[in-house]
């Protein structure tokens, strides 16, 4: 289940950017069991947020341990080590802390770690925090404290008092919340940043939580782990033909952009010819380079090779072929004889080959 | 293109001195642009008027040494040597270096033997010492250099400036790529539709025998077992097996 959903998870990170969907739900939903959801269309701060996949798979992973954890369920009533409520629907909750760096309005979340969340006095663990925030200190220290994440489809009003504990370390904590509900239909992360923003709502100043957008940023490392992890669903499904349509899918896609990207040049270089664009020589020069290069290879050592090897493949496929033939062949003159060795005398009518 | 990066700047630096002088101020300029080290671009400034005047006038000579360094080679040079003021040591360098540049433009291998014919240059150590030192550290070229075959097999070299005529057949060699990588496109989303038409056969024929073992399996358990019904179960087995190579 855990690579299941890190599967998921990882598939739709591939460089998606996420879109902020205006929310239709206002913010004076007022319930009469004082669980009120408070959200704002979109943030006003003018803050960009930047989101690795590193968090998103290390929240995913959390939830996912800590699901599992849970089945069988526990034999003690008080599992202190289950972070956050107790079964709600066999849907933990989990918490932890996301770190990352702010230059200037541009806000970038790289890691995140785990937290114990104590149910009675609806806090995180602080000195645990502190301690953790110390040793990144020492490996990162342009790392920040920059909010809280949980999982859960909305966000709660317990959520508040969190955000709020976390003031005192970060004036505006941010607060990442992943939906670990798998919805096929769903196009998108589930995964939303909150920020807290102080709105007068009935007159009363209040923090609500307003969302805002984010774009998916990875580092090299993080984009080869996600692609692998990307590129292990094949081998689930896999029959021979799945493979092979999954591997020539990659390369065509990769053929096709390399040909927008031609034909970008050869609209360019028309033009330059028409005269409608000014020559840049600095970019014909790289150009005539370019083209240089090609034909990449085209030796006669290399069709030698090329052709062996096709060659090899093929001869292999075919033996491979009259081994199964042969095998087959074989059972079915043992089912033949079984079936009519019966009526024979012995010595007699010998067998079928 | 980290080269027409180091380039870009000097590109610059050498066309508003170029505009700003006149005369045989110019062909210092010139002369100074030419010998620079990592200056391996003249179109630019050729392309300057101040430089276009010098056309007919007693410096006309100048301009053409910068036209012999935009597009010319080392041996261009030695044939024109009368017309042509004397060359200071790196300039005649630099033009080498060009001239490597552009042979690496026709073929992408290159022997030494016409190596060591173009560039004037007697033994393969000082050809391979030049190679290396002003050519693959300049980066201008990238390559690897064959000493038991005796040639030079280029992979990358910059570009240099064009002539008017070269932009046509670039376009041809992009709409060429353009044409092969279209087919390419084509024939691989034949071949993505062709696996999945015969796997969808396979698993067609598949059930097809799988239904007729059951319905068999029926009959046989109403009927006695001397019925013979069995080859023709393992006959359509065989038939999955068989080679389906579509080449």
């Amino acid at each position: 289940m855990q690579s299941n959903q890190s599967k998921e998870k990882a598939s739709k990170a591939k460089g998606k950017e996420n879109q902020a969907k205006a929310s239709s739900r206002s913010g004076k939903q007022k319930k009469k069991n004082l669980e009120i959801k408070r959200m704002a269309s979109s943030s006003s701060s003018g803050l960009t947020f930047k989101l690795h996949p590193l968090v998103i798979v290390n929240i995913s992973d959390h939830y996912t341990r800590v699901k599992s954890q849970l089945n069988p369920p526990p034999l003690t009533s008080t599992s202190a080590t289950v972070n956050g409520v107790e079964n709600q629907q066999q849907a933990p909750r989990v918490y932890g802390c996301v770190m990352g760096v702010q230059r200037g309005r541009t806000v970038e979340i790289f890691n995140s770690f785990e937290l114990l969340y104590d149910p009675s006095t609806h806090s995180l663990d602080r000195p645990f925090l502190k301690k953790k925030q110390e040793l990144y200190k020492k490996v990162f220290p342009h790392f920040y404290i920059l909010g809280w994440y949980s999982t859960g489809s909305d966000a709660q009003e317990s959520d508040m008092h969190i955000h709020r504990a976390l003031m005192d370390i970060n004036e505006s904590p941010l607060y990442v919340l992943l939906n670990p509900a798998i919805n096929p239909a769903q196009k998108d992360l589930p995964v939303t940043i909150y920020e807290s923003e102080l709105h007068v709502i009935d007159g009363i100043p209040q923090l609500i939580f307003v969302r805002s957008s984010y774009t998916i940023e990875t580092v090299e490392a993080e984009r080869i782990s996600v692609d692998h992890v990307a590129h292990l669903k094949p081998s689930d499904g896999g029959s021979a033909a799945t493979q092979l349509a999954a591997h020539l899918t990659g390369i065509h896609s990769a053929i096709k952009m390399l040909n927008s990207r031609i034909r970008v040049l050869h609209h360019y270089l028309v033009g330059m010819q028409k005269g409608d664009i000014p020559c840049e020589n600095s970019l014909l020069r790289q150009v005539s380079s370019l083209l240089r290069r090609l034909p990449a290879i085209e030796s006669e050592k290399f069709q030698d090779d090329f052709l062996m090897e096709y060659n090899d493949t093929l001869l292999i496929t075919y033996l491979a072929m009259f081994t199964n033939c042969s095998s087959t062949m074989n059972e079915l003159v043992d089912k033949f004889n079984t079936a009519y060795d019966r009526h024979s005398r012995r010595g007699g009518r010998t067998a079928f080959i | 293109m980290d080269i027409e990066q180091k380039q870009a700047e000097l590109i610059d630096h050498f066309v508003k001195k170029a505009s700003a002088q006149v005369g045989s101020a110019i062909g210092a300029v010139i002369v100074e642009a030419t010998s620079h080290a990592s200056l391996f671009a003249f179109s630019e400034i050729l392309a300057v008027p101040t430089v276009a005047e010098l056309e007919g006038t007693e410096n006309s000579v100048y301009l053409e040494v910068l036209r012999v360094f935009a597009h010319g080679t080392w041996s261009d040079y030695k044939s024109n040597s009368g017309s042509l003021p004397q060359l200071l040591p790196d300039q005649v360098l630099k033009l080498k270096q060009l001239t490597v540049l552009t042979l690496a433009e026709t073929n992408k291998v290159l022997p030494y033997d016409q190596l060591m014919l173009e560039l004037d240059v007697t033994n393969v150590r000082e050809l391979e010492d030049f190679i290396i030192n002003e050519c693959i550290y300049a980066g201008i070229v990238r390559g690897k250099l064959d000493q038991l075959r005796r040639c030079f097999e280029v992979q990358f070299a910059a570009g240099r400036d064009l002539r008017p005529g070269q932009l046509g057949s670039m376009i041809q060699t992009l709409s060429n790529w353009l044409g092969t990588s279209d087919n390419l496109l084509i024939s691989i989303q034949e071949k993505i539709k062709w696996a999945d038409t015969m796997s969808e056969l396979d698993k067609k024929q598949r059930k097809e025998v799988e239904d007729k073992v059951e319905e068999v399996k029926k009959s046989v358990a109403v009927k006695k077992l001397h019925t013979v019904s069995r080859p023709t179960l393992t006959f359509e087995g065989l038939k999955r097996s068989t080679l389906n190579l579509v080449e």
